[in-house]
């Protein structure tokens, strides 16, 4: 027994007691560390977590059992877990599965969730199956496929831990409900069949504290055992890097004894428990980093999402300063990347926890107190730390549905009216229009374009399109020329609707109208392909060939488009004929991604009247899409039936008319019947003008 | 030529339509700056243009109110009310000279004088225009200058969405009363008698030679 003589309750109560005054004075010295930040120095005091022991699953020093770590236990020992792990960085919406709820926000009838565990989105055109499905053909994501997909960043906790009804995963009472329960079952990728998962041998993720909290978090290691479907040991994957975990070549990790203090604790100054540094948010969110001049958004084959998905980059370094990539123009961007990475603020200092004393709303608006003395305390919020996180409303994240818009907005730190004297009509203009709009004018990376799993190529998958780049992303040599973002208008903190600047990525997917859902990533592999064996690639049904091919018989990405009716035809005949499904339907759908990154400072930010009350208003700017999407087919945009694609162009380009309408743009708004009717009035004025003189001059001349 | 000893139009009234008019030119002028900011950009930025549009119109406010203050206490608010009970005679009258008997050299169907300065057609035509118009213009313009001041109001009524095409609609008529006023105002016993007559008060006498 490594603890010692005393009862393991009475060490564990001082431990907390211990753990409560440490942190305590670690918040205090961390205040410390955030103004050494905010004045661009290096902090010289750090959060320092006590020493802890690492616990297994039966609450034992892994170092005596050599099994994985538990979080429940290791963690769970002082602060709230139950409490914690029911936010969305762990549940992904499996906590809003509320079907009144979804309604209530007008979700389509086939999302499960508003978290993207449960809700369908075209980028991987998955789906994940509802419980209580009796029909294989219903069946597409799995719990356990989710996990081996997207576990690596959903912390584990939560749906890593939890069935679909609830249940604990390896308790007594958690049992499939029938052979396809999507809790209990995974559909093979080669013979397409529904078979179960071995959760016993899979073992469960707990919480993965470490992949947030503790510096040297290893996500590529962590992936690794993830996406093998390993999961019991992805926590500990994730200190792989950290000298405390040791992976051996087999694969299987022991601990390092070296990295643990003689009374079995991990030594502190190893493992390094802290705030979450901007540098760990930055492995699953996007291109972060203090002082980076080397930007590679592509971590363990993992594009980062939201350099992805919006193309922002935060970074406090100039962009002039960037080593690699290629960017065309860097020797004018005299710049941050972020300008509030240059500041030194780091993700949570936005993105904070909304009980942290130090950081919370400190008014009460029920009771209208603009400053509320009394609350809760600095030990209630290390127990119980929110873990919903501060955030705002970014189309189109709409997991935690009923906590968004509750970080401070910009005009909670800064007073524009004080930074806004150029602008007139300040009440107008910043409610009108979201900050962004003219502190993010133009992304000086690439993005997403479009991902259309309507045409899957031989791959077996989309063909996903970038823009801001000239070449591959993942070629050194390409040129980034960056993008300018589309406008659209979305709900601010209270409500009314602002514009805003965004990334559009365009899919193009199969809509099974009988069913009342996305067809199935599955569905389409089988109308595409012929049967798939196993070792074997991808091989296209004849009839694709045939119609889609050029004369070498391969279908290039030029021709992999649905450029005549028949094209759409042949696919919904095979749609039918090999996976029964009647009434297919080609749909285009627009998704707006939501810039609040890469902000630019006011020497920047557009302040030219005409870049918006003109004829070419940026905010009608029309970006163009994917030029491969088909004329004549359904248009969606946020899930519903919008037309955005104006295809009468030589590309389609977005169309945001119908999104603005609510937004009259001086300068640029123009009503057609006021607009003919006047200068009707005018030529008519005009005209009978001329006329009457001119017939007066000839009257005059014949008398 | 000869030239009448009484003023047909007083200093009063000639100051006020001088500022009417060279406001109304430069509200038309700073609204195309605004309405138009790429092709008009003859005030520089689209500030600019907004502020002397906001100014100029406060300017065309104050001496329309001043102007309304004259013409009552002067009691000449006469000169803008249609007589009714030959006004239709007198419109299709003076209707038939500008579409007819102006080609021919006919004289003006009415004299003019300090005691009945406008037309059937003209009183009937500037009733309208300050009594419709001018503080349809006004209204419209004071709630988008006032969007901040007045918020709820400036909703209630459509918000820019209503207010920004109605006060367009509103400056294109203003247009066309410019051109057409500049045009008629040459339709006097001399091409320029009119003009001369809201300089300098009087207007030549005798008729038109044709």
């Amino acid at each position: 027994m490594i603890f010692g003589k005393r009862p393991l309750q009475a060490r564990m109560g001082k431990i907390t007691r211990l753990c409560k005054s440490w942190l305590l004075l670690a918040l205090f010295f961390s205040s410390f560390s955030i103004m050494a930040e905010a004045q661009g120095k290096q902090p010289s005091l750090r959060l320092a977590h006590p020493s802890i022991f690492l616990k297994d699953e039966d609450g034992k020093n892994v170092l005596s059992t050599n099994k994985a770590i538990s979080t429940r236990q290791t963690c769970g020992a002082c602060h709230d877990y139950a409490f914690i792990t029911d936010s969305f960085h762990f549940q992904q919406g499996k906590n809003e599965m509320n079907p009144g709820l979804m309604k209530g926000h007008g979700f389509a009838g086939f999302n499960t969730s508003p978290g993207m565990f449960g809700k369908f989105s075209i980028l991987p055109n998955r789906q994940l199956t509802p419980v209580g499905v009796a029909n294989p053909g219903d069946v597409d994501l799995t719990q356990p496929e989710w996990l081996t997909k997207c576990g690596v960043c959903h912390t584990g906790g939560g749906i890593s831990e939890f069935d679909l009804h609830g249940h604990r995963l390896l308790t007594a009472d958690a049992k499939p409900h029938g052979p396809l329960d999507p809790s209990y079952t995974i559909r093979d990728r080669i013979t397409g069949k529904v078979v179960p998962w071995d959760w016993q041998k899979s073992g469960i993720t707990e919480a993965d504290c470490f992949i947030c909290h503790a510096p040297k978090a290893s996500r590529g290691d962590r992936r690794e055992v993830v996406a093998a479907g390993n999961f019991r040991w992805a926590n500990n994957a994730t200190l792989a890097k950290s000298d405390i975990v040791v992976k051996d070549t087999k694969g299987n990790f022991t601990y390092n004894r070296k990295a643990f203090n003689a009374d079995g604790t991990v030594k502190s100054e190893i493992l390094n428990l802290s705030d979450p540094p901007l540098e760990n948010c930055a492995q699953c969110h996007g291109f972060s980093a203090r002082n980076a001049s080397t930007i590679q958004p592509i971590q363990h084959a993992d594009i980062l999402r939201g350099t992805e998905k919006a193309g922002w980059i935060y970074n406090g370094s100039k962009i002039s300063e960037t080593v690699s990539p290629r960017i065309v123009g860097k020797e004018k961007m005299d710049y941050p990347w972020d300008v509030h990475a240059a500041k030194g603020l780091g993700c949570i200092d936005c993105h904070f926890s909304p009980n942290n004393p130090g950081r919370k709303f400190q008014g009460d608006s029920e009771k209208h107190l603009s400053y509320k003395p009394v609350g809760e305390g600095i030990a209630e919020y290390l127990k119980r730390p929110d873990h919903n996180f501060a955030r705002g409303n970014i189309p189109p994240e709409t997991v935690n549905i009923t906590r968004h818009n509750t970080m401070r907005g910009c005009a909670e730190c800064h007073d524009a009216e004080k930074t806004h004297a150029f602008l007139p009509y300040k009440t107008q203009h910043f409610k009108a229009l979201a900050c962004q709009t003219c502190h993010i004018s133009e992304v000086h990376f690439w993005a997403y374009r479009s991902d259309e799993w309507g045409f899957l190529m031989d791959t077996g998958a989309s063909r996903i399109t970038f823009r801001g780049i000239r070449g591959d992303i993942v070629d050194p040599d390409s040129e980034i020329i960056g993008f300018k973002p589309a406008y659209v208008s979305t709900p601010a903190k209270d409500g009314h609707l602002e514009i805003r600047p965004t990334n559009l990525i365009t899919g193009l997917y199969w809509f099974d109208k009988t069913k009342g859902r996305p067809v199935f990533t599955w569905q389409i592999q089988k109308a595409f392909f012929l049967d798939r064996q196993v070792g074997g690639g991808w091989e296209y049904r004849p009839e694709i060939v045939k119609a889609f091919g050029d004369k070498d018989g391969i279908i290039d990405f030029p021709q992999a488009r649905y450029d005549t009716p028949e094209k759409i035809a042949l696919v919904k005949r095979l749609l039918l004929e090999h996976v029964g499904i009647a009434d297919p339907e080609l749909r285009i759908e627009v998704v707006p991604w939501a810039m609040s990154h890469s902000t630019m400072g006011k020497a920047q930010a557009i302040k030219d009247c005409k870049a918006c009350h003109a004829k070419n208003s940026i905010l009608r700017r029309p970006m163009e899409l994917n030029d491969f999407l088909p004329k004549g087919v359904p248009v969606y945009y946020a899930g519903k039936q919008v037309n955005v694609v104006d295809q009468s162009g030589k590309e389609p380009t977005f169309d945001n008319r119908s999104l603005l309408r609510s937004f009259y743009i001086i300068g640029n708004s123009r009503v057609l019947w006021v607009e003919i009717l006047g200068w009707l009035s005018v030529a008519g004025a005009l005209l009978f003008s001329f006329i009457h003189g001119f017939i007066r001059i000839l009257g005059a001349k014949k008398s | 030529m000869t030239t009448s000893t009484e003023p047909l139009y007083s200093l009063h009234e000639r100051v006020w339509h001088w500022i009417q008019a060279v406001a109304l030119v430069l509200l038309v002028l700073t609204g195309f700056a605004i309405h138009f900011p790429d092709r008009f950009g003859i005030f520089g930025s689209m500030v600019h243009a907004l502020a002397w549009h906001s100014v100029i119109g406060f300017a065309l406010i104050a001496n329309a109110f001043l102007g309304l203050f004259y013409h009552f206490t002067a009691e000449k608010y006469h000169h803008f009310l249609p007589k009714m009970d030959d006004f239709t005679e007198g419109a299709v009258r003076q209707a038939r000279f500008y579409l007819y008997g102006i080609f021919k050299g006919e004289p003006h169907p009415f004299e003019t004088n300090s005691r009945h300065k406008l037309n059937p057609l003209q009183r009937v035509t500037y009733l309208s225009l300050l009594n419709i118009l001018l503080p349809y213009q006004i209204l419209t313009g004071l709630l988008m200058w006032g969007v901040t001041r007045w918020p709820s109001t400036f909703q209630k009524v459509g918000g820019l969405t209503v207010l920004g095409p109605a006060h367009s609609l509103g400056s294109y008529l203003f247009l066309a009363f410019l051109i057409g006023h500049i045009y008629l105002a040459t339709t006097g016993k001399t091409p320029f008698s009119l003009l001369r007559a809201m300089i300098t008060g009087f207007e030549e006498s005798g008729h038109r030679k044709e």
